[in-house]
């Protein structure tokens, strides 16, 4: 017998007064992908800045291939629509270019925990001679912890294993909200540390490890080292961090001027915080507001960041808090890109020079 | 009670803080489209490949998702569900143009990491009804497939 429907929305209402009395911001969610969203956030009048035209042309597809607003979905149905990299395939495939992984690069998914979400896709320069000690880079996806996956994030994890001659390790973890936060964060420190021991095996040299992401990823990529200095592990080489996820605070200049942003907007800020969550008291936790961290003896860190994205501000002022911590810190804002833009080098030329601005600063840092 | 739950949907959407499940309509229509990509782009690449391993992946995704389309149909119609024929939505169109656009070995590289993805999505949808379904005869039909779409998903690990 199914529940009754006045059974089933009475509960649902004194589970909603409940979080009403006791988190009034963010009322977070049972841990079910059917989990209702939270309300929208006040609208917000301020209108986004105007992409560059090849920009324009990835969201557009995006949008013709029927994306619904994310914040105004459950998890389930989140994760089903249509990504920036579906778009910027789509304008890949219009213009005749394959859209088929570059097959200079093998990869293979190898378990590093139980969850069949921990595991990693281990990509390899298909040239590599087998006895070559490789530089490594440990890779975090981006999707807010809820959404997307090691299959929508392959851009940028193929290509770095191929111009930088590297194995790049691409990070699955348990996802948002059948797992909360800081399951990510632990997944994602035991997969560095999983990474650090087999990947001789593997013809990488544990000596020459970098720490990457994009978005939730980037957030990922500095909590991770700052959880190797805690625990005496391997420090890497180098940071490299996406538009992290990396300030709590809601009234940042981006999450104003970009609130009406694509793919990103300050709604979906809100939305992944109300499924990843447990508690208020989470969203104030170092490892997710990183401008409060320790941020002393981390490693030199390259952030980048779109100027058309509300995460911009989290990347300036993590930029400024690492640098007060006495790191080494290059921040660069890429002009007439959106969140999303990085590792669409083929169809977007700020992401092209985004793509070649990492490589550089990455390849500087294994190679002295 | 069970005819009441099927005439209300719409109710059970509208219900701010309950779970917000597919509708038994949406989830037959989702896990057909899911189905019939299964289907189409399998047998495109079943007309190019010569790897072999890939060439049995393929005949057994045809196989199975033919065989998932005809159980979710028979459970719908046990639910007084309608199930239209399926069709694929426009990123699964977009995805199935993409592979009729390669050749060869970079067809059989489009089409395994599409099937990872999309084997990916198929699980989060039958696993999310076999949870919270409103219509019992569907959700059985989602609890059986969920294995099915994993062992996929074992397999697909390997390639």
């Amino acid at each position: 017998m199914p529940r009754l429907i006045g059974v089933a929305s009475a509960r649902g209402l004194f589970v909603s007064v409940m979080l009403a009395s006791t988190a009034p911001a963010v009322a977070q969610s049972p841990q079910s992908v059917n989990a209702p969203p939270p309300s929208p956030p006040a609208a917000v009048a301020t209108q986004p800045a105007k992409p560059a035209p090849d920009m324009q042309a990835v969201l557009d597809a995006m949008m013709a291939l029927n994306a619904k607003p994310i914040e105004t979905l459950t998890p389930l149905k989140a994760r089903l629509q249509p990504t920036a990299a579906d778009g910027a395939h789509a304008v890949m495939r219009r213009q005749g270019t394959s859209t088929a992984p570059d097959p200079a690069v093998t990869s293979r998914d190898i378990p590093y925990g139980s969850d069949p979400m921990q595991f990693a896709r281990v990509y390899r320069p298909a040239a590599a001679r087998p006895d070559a000690k490789l530089p490594v880079m440990v890779y975090y996806h981006g999707g807010g912890w809820v959404i997307a996956d090691v299959n929508v994030y392959d851009a940028t994890p193929r290509l770095m294993a191929k111009q930088l001659n590297a194995i790049v390790v691409s990070v699955e973890y348990r996802h948002a909200p059948e797992a909360k936060f800081p399951a990510q964060h632990e997944d994602a420190a035991n997969a560095y540390r999983w990474t650090l021991d087999k990947v001789a095996s593997w013809g990488g040299d544990p000596s020459k490890v970098v720490l990457a992401g994009e978005s939730a990823g980037g957030n990922l990529a500095v909590a991770t080292a700052i959880y190797a200095r805690d625990n005496r592990l391997t420090m890497p080489l180098h940071i490299l961090s996406v538009y992290p996820i990396a300030n709590s605070d809601m009234n940042l200049p981006s999450k104003r001027d970009s609130a009406n942003a694509k793919p990103l907007n300050t709604a979906m800020l809100k939305w992944f915080g109300h499924y990843y969550s447990k508690s208020m008291a989470d969203v104030q936790d170092p490892r997710l507001n990183l401008v409060r961290a320790n941020l002393r003896g981390l490693p030199p860190t390259t952030i980048v960041n779109a100027q058309i994205d509300p995460l911009r501000s989290d990347g300036e002022t993590l930029a400024a808090a690492m640098r007060t911590a006495g790191n080494q810190v290059e921040q660069r804002t890429f002009p007439g890109v959106t969140h999303e833009f990085f590792g669409l080098g083929k169809v977007v030329r700020g992401a092209y020079d985004a793509e070649n601005y990492v490589i550089g600063r990455v390849s500087a840092a294994l190679t002295k | 009670m069970k005819m009441i739950m099927l005439a209300v949907p719409a109710l059970l959407i509208a219900a701010p803080a309950t779970a917000q499940v597919m509708a038994p309509t949406e989830y037959v229509t989702t896990a057909g489209a899911s189905d019939l990509y299964e289907i189409t782009s399998s047998q495109l690449v079943l007309q190019s490949t010569t790897d072999p391993k890939i060439r049995q992946f393929a005949q057994m995704m045809v196989a199975h998702h033919t065989k998932s389309t005809a159980d979710v149909k028979a459970a719908a119609a046990k639910s007084r569900v309608d199930a239209p024929p399926p069709a694929l939505n426009p990123l699964q169109t977009e995805l199935v143009t993409e592979l009729q656009s390669e050749n060869g070995p970079a067809r059989d590289a489009a089409y395994i990491a599409q099937q990872k993805s999309s084997h990916q999505q198929a699980l989060n949808v039958q696993k999310a009804y076999a949870t919270d379904g409103s219509a019992a005869p569907l959700k059985a039909a989602a609890k059986k497939i969920v294995p099915v779409v994993q062992s996929h998903i074992a397999m697909l690990m390997k390639m």
